[in-house]
C-alpha cells in the first residue's frame, strides 16, 4: 500500500466521519435526540448488534461469512431464557449456557467450512435454520426484569441508581464494549490466532503450505465468532422485553453490513475490530436515529441500503487505485 | 473480485429470500414441535375435565361455561346452544404457529369445547407466523385427507385463497378464527370467529380517556397521544389501530376539543374526524410504524414519541408494540397510572407475562385483551355446526379491558396468557 496516504484512504475514518455528521444533524434536527435517555436507549440498542459484529469480523477476514448469529444469539437467549423460567436455574448459569451454546454452534460452522470444505455461505445458513428451528420450540421468554430475583444482570450493561423516575442510570455496557473492542484488535494484529486469520484471508493455500495448521485456525475463527454470538444473546435479552421465538432473521445482517462499512475487504484478508465498532454504529444510528428527525419507516431502510453500497464502492475503488 | 463482489451483494439478497423460506427445509423442527403441543395439551386436559365434570350433560355444561366466560356469552349464538356432534367427528385445526401462549390459550378452549361436543381435533402450524409457504402446503395436506370440517388461522390472507377454493369445490366448509379472511371464495368459510378489532381498540381509547380525561381539560397548550402500531398492512392492526384513533377523536370533540392526526400516511388519511392542523390542534394523535414489526423497532419508535415533553398517554395496538413502548420507557420511567401527578398514561394490548407485570405494578394503566380461550371454544362449536350441516353467522369476540383491579378475576385471568 502507498506510504504517503491520507488518513482519508482509510474507511475507518470515512465511517467515523459519516457517524459524527449523522448525530450532529439527528441533534439540530431534533431536540428529542439530545435528550440523555435517547442516547441511553440507542446504546441499549447497540450492544448486541456490536457484539455480533466483532465476532463476525473474523470469518469475513477469512472471506467467509456466519449468517448464523443472528438467529442463534436469538435461539441461545431462548433457552437461556426457558432455563430461568421453567427450571429455576441461575442467572449465571443460563448466561454461560448461552456463550457454550454460541461456541457449540461456532464449532459445528468451523468445521464444516474449516474442515469438511463446505462454503461458509452454505454451511452457515442451514445452521441458521438449525438455530431458528430450535429456537422456535421454546415459548416466548423474558429474562427476569430489573427488580425481580436474577435481575442484576441488566447492570452488566446499565447501571441503575434510585428508583422510579429519579433514577441515574449510566451506560457502562459501552465502556465494556470499548474494552471488548480494544481487547480484540490487539487480539486479532498482536497474536498468533489474529495474524493466521489474515493470513487465512489473504492466501489460504500459501498460508497452509507454510507449515500452519489452516484447519484449526479456521474453525477457531468461527468458534471466536459464535463465542460473540453467545454473548450478544446476554445484551440481547437485558434489552427486549420478551425474546420472541422465531425471530431474528436479519438482524446478522445489521453485523455484517456494520462490519463492511467500517472496512472489512470483501475479498478477506483485511480488517479491523475498530473499523467494525464505528461501521456498526453507522448501521446503529441509522436505525434508531432517523425516526426522530420524522423520516418514515420506509426511508430508515432504503438510506442504510445506500450507505452500504457507498461503504462497499469505496472499498472497490481504493483497490482499484492499488493495481 | 468484482465477480466476488457482485456474488456476495446476490448472496445477502438470496439469504433475506430464503428466510422466508426457511421452515420449508427443516422436517425435524415442525414435528418436534407437533409432539411438544400435544403433551402441552396434554397437560391442560384436566383442567378442561374439572369444567366439564361438574356437569354431566354437554348442553348443562355449556350454558354454565357461558355464564363463566365473559359479557360475549350472553351473546352467544343461539345456534349453538345444546349443540351435539352426530358424529365423532376429528377436525384437523391449522393454527398460524405455537409459538405464542396466545395459541395455547386458544387450544386450551378448544379441549374444552371438544369434550363437551364428543370431537377431537387435530392443531398443526408452522414455524413462526411468518412461515407463510408451510402454513399453505399444510392446509393443502389436511384438504387431501377430505375431513368433515378445516379450522384455520390464516397467517396470510391472500395466500389461502386457492386453497379455499379447493375446500368450497370439495365442499369442505371451513371456519376461519382469530383472522377473517376478507375475499374468501364463496362457500368456503362458513364462519369466522374473530375478535372485532375496531371495538377493541375503541375500548382501549374509552378507558384511555377516562384517565387523561382532566389533564386535557386543563392543559395550557397542545398535548400529544402517541400510537404504536407495528404495521399499516394487517387488517387486523388497521381496525385496532383506527379503532383507537377514531373513538379518541370523537371523544375528544364531544368535549369540545379540535384534535389532529399525524404521523404514518395510512392512518393520517384513513382516520375520521380530525379538524385541525398539527399546529393549531388542542390535541394532537400521533401514529407511529415501525420499519419491522420488532419490539426494538417499535420500542425505538414509542422512544421518540415518549420523549416529546407534550406527550401525556401512549397505546401500544399488539403486544410486540406495548412491550415496545415498555422497552422504550425503560430509559425514561415516565409511565405510570396518575395522569394528575405527571405520569404519561400507558395502554397495551394482548396479554404475556411483560405487559401483565407493567399492568399489574401500574407500569400501564392497562391493557386490553383478545379472548383466545373462547375463540378456539367457539371455533370447535362452529366446526361441529358446520359439519352436522347448519348453517352458521360469524361470532364476533370482544377484546376486554383488564387493569390491577380486575386482571384476577375469573372471567378476565384465563385469556391472559403468559
Amino acid at each position: 500500500m502507498n506510504k504517503k496516504k491520507s488518513i482519508f484512504n482509510d474507511q475507518r475514518v470515512i465511517a467515523a466521519l459519516v457517524a459524527i455528521a449523522l448525530i450532529i444533524v439527528y441533534m439540530i434536527f431534533s431536540k428529542e435526540f439530545r435528550k440523555y435517555s435517547s442516547i441511553l436507549s440507542m446504546l441499549d440498542f447497540s450492544y448486541y448488534t456490536l457484539l455480533m459484529a466483532f465476532g463476525v469480523t473474523f470469518p469475513l477476514i477469512t472471506a467467509g461469512v456466519d449468517l448464523s448469529i443472528g438467529t442463534g444469539m436469538v435461539c441461545y437467549a431462548l433457552v437461556g431464557g426457558t432455563l430461568i423460567r421453567n427450571n429455576n436455574v441461575p442467572v449465571a448459569v443460563a448466561m454461560l449456557v448461552c456463550i457454550l451454546m454460541g461456541c457449540a454452534v461456532g464449532l459445528l460452522n468451523g468445521v464444516l467450512v474449516g474442515v469438511m470444505g463446505l462454503a461458509p455461505f452454505i454451511a452457515t445458513l442451514s445452521t441458521c435454520m438449525i438455530t431458528r428451528g430450535i429456537g422456535s420450540m421454546c415459548n416466548a421468554t423474558p429474562w427476569p426484569t430489573l427488580k425481580q430475583p436474577g435481575g442484576w444482570f441488566h447492570s452488566i450493561f446499565k447501571l441503575t441508581f434510585g428508583q422510579g423516575r429519579g433514577a441515574t442510570k449510566f451506560p457502562i455496557g459501552f465502556i465494556l464494549v470499548i474494552i471488548i473492542m480494544f481487547v480484540m484488535e490487539f487480539i486479532l494484529f498482536h497474536t498468533k490466532f489474529g495474524r493466521y486469520t489474515l493470513a487465512i484471508g489473504s492466501n489460504k493455500e500459501a498460508t497452509r503450505l507454510s507449515g500452519i495448521n489452516v484447519k484449526f485456525y479456521h474453525v477457531m475463527v468461527y468458534v471466536v465468532c459464535g463465542f460473540f454470538a453467545g454473548l450478544a444473546a446476554i445484551a440481547y435479552a437485558a434489552v427486549v422485553p420478551t425474546v420472541q421465538p422465531g425471530t431474528g432473521a436479519g438482524l446478522e445482517l445489521d453485523a455484517i453490513g456494520g462490519v463492511f462499512v467500517g472496512g472489512v475487504y470483501a475479498t478477506g484478508g483485511y480488517g479491523s475490530i475498530i473499523g467494525s465498532f464505528i461501521g456498526t454504529m453507522v448501521i446503529v444510528l441509522l436505525k434508531t436515529g432517523l425516526p426522530y428527525i420524522g423520516l418514515q419507516a420506509n426511508w430508515q431502510q432504503i438510506i442504510t441500503g445506500a450507505v452500504l453500497i457507498i461503504a462497499v464502492l469505496i472499498d472497490i475503488m481504493k483497490k482499484k487505485r492499488i493495481q | 473480485m468484482k465477480k466476488k463482489l457482485v456474488a456476495s451483494l446476490i448472496s445477502v439478497a438470496m439469504v433475506a429470500t430464503l428466510f422466508a423460506g426457511c421452515g420449508s427445509t427443516q422436517e425435524a423442527a415442525p414435528a418436534a414441535e407437533e409432539t411438544a403441543t400435544s403433551a402441552a395439551a396434554e397437560e391442560e386436559a384436566p383442567v378442561a375435565e374439572e369444567a366439564v365434570k361438574e356437569d354431566a350433560p354437554a348442553a348443562a355444561s355449556t350454558s354454565e361455561a357461558a355464564e363463566e366466560a365473559p359479557a360475549e356469552e350472553a351473546a352467544a349464538p343461539a345456534g349453538f346452544d345444546g349443540l351435539k356432534a352426530n358424529e365423532a367427528y376429528d377436525f384437523p385445526i391449522i393454527v398460524k404457529s405455537f409459538q405464542s401462549t396466545y395459541w395455547q390459550a386458544a387450544l386450551k378452549g378448544m379441549d374444552m369445547a371438544a369434550d363437551e361436543l364428543g370431537v377431537t381435533y387435530t392443531a398443526q402450524g408452522p414455524n413462526s407466523e411468518s412461515d407463510i409457504a408451510d402454513q399453505v402446503n399444510m392446509l393443502n395436506s389436511a384438504i387431501t385427507a377430505a375431513p368433515v370440517g378445516i379450522g384455520l388461522a390464516a397467517c396470510d390472507t391472500t395466500s389461502v385463497l386457492e386453497s379455499l377454493q379447493d375446500c368450497a369445490d370439495k365442499g369442505i366448509p371451513v371456519v376461519a378464527f382469530d383472522t377473517g379472511v376478507a375475499d374468501a371464495p364463496e362457500g368456503s368459510i362458513v364462519c369466522t370467529v374473530a375478535t372485532d378489532n375496531t371495538a377493541a381498540g375503541a375500548e382501549a381509547a374509552v378507558n384511555m380517556y377516562a384517565a387523561i380525561k382532566d389533564v386535557i381539560a386543563d392543559a395550557e397548550g397542545q398535548v400529544r397521544i402517541g400510537e404504536i402500531n407495528q404495521d399499516a398492512t394487517a387488517l387486523n392492526i388497521q381496525q385496532r389501530g383506527l379503532g383507537f384513533v377514531n373513538k379518541m377523536i370523537e371523544q375528544l370533540k364531544a368535549d369540545g376539543k379540535t384534535v389532529a392526526v399525524v404521523g404514518n400516511e395510512f392512518y393520517v388519511n384513513a382516520a375520521e374526524g380530525a379538524d385541525a392542523a398539527e399546529a393549531v390542534a388542542d390535541v394532537i394523535i400521533e401514529v407511529a410504524v415501525p420499519a419491522q414489526t420488532t419490539v426494538e423497532y417499535c420500542s425505538n419508535e414509542a422512544q421518540v414519541i415518549l420523549s416529546k415533553p407534550d406527550t401525556i398517554a401512549i397505546f401500544g395496538s399488539n403486544q410486540t408494540a406495548a412491550e415496545g413502548v415498555l422497552a422504550a420507557d425503560a430509559n425514561l420511567s415516565l409511565l405510570g397510572s396518575d395522569a394528575a401527578a405527571g405520569d404519561v398514561i400507558g395502554v397495551g394490548f394482548d396479554a404475556g407475562s411483560t405487559i401483565k407485570a407493567a399492568v399489574e405494578d401500574g407500569t400501564f394503566l392497562g391493557a386490553v385483551t383478545q379472548s383466545p380461550l373462547m375463540m378456539g371454544y367457539y371455533a370447535l362449536y362452529a366446526l361441529t355446526a358446520a359439519a352436522n350441516g347448519d348453517t352458521l353467522e360469524d361470532v364476533p369476540t370482544a377484546g376486554y379491558w383488564y387493569d390491577a383491579a380486575n386482571m384476577n378475576d375469573d372471567n378476565i385471568a384465563p385469556n391472559l396468557y403468559d
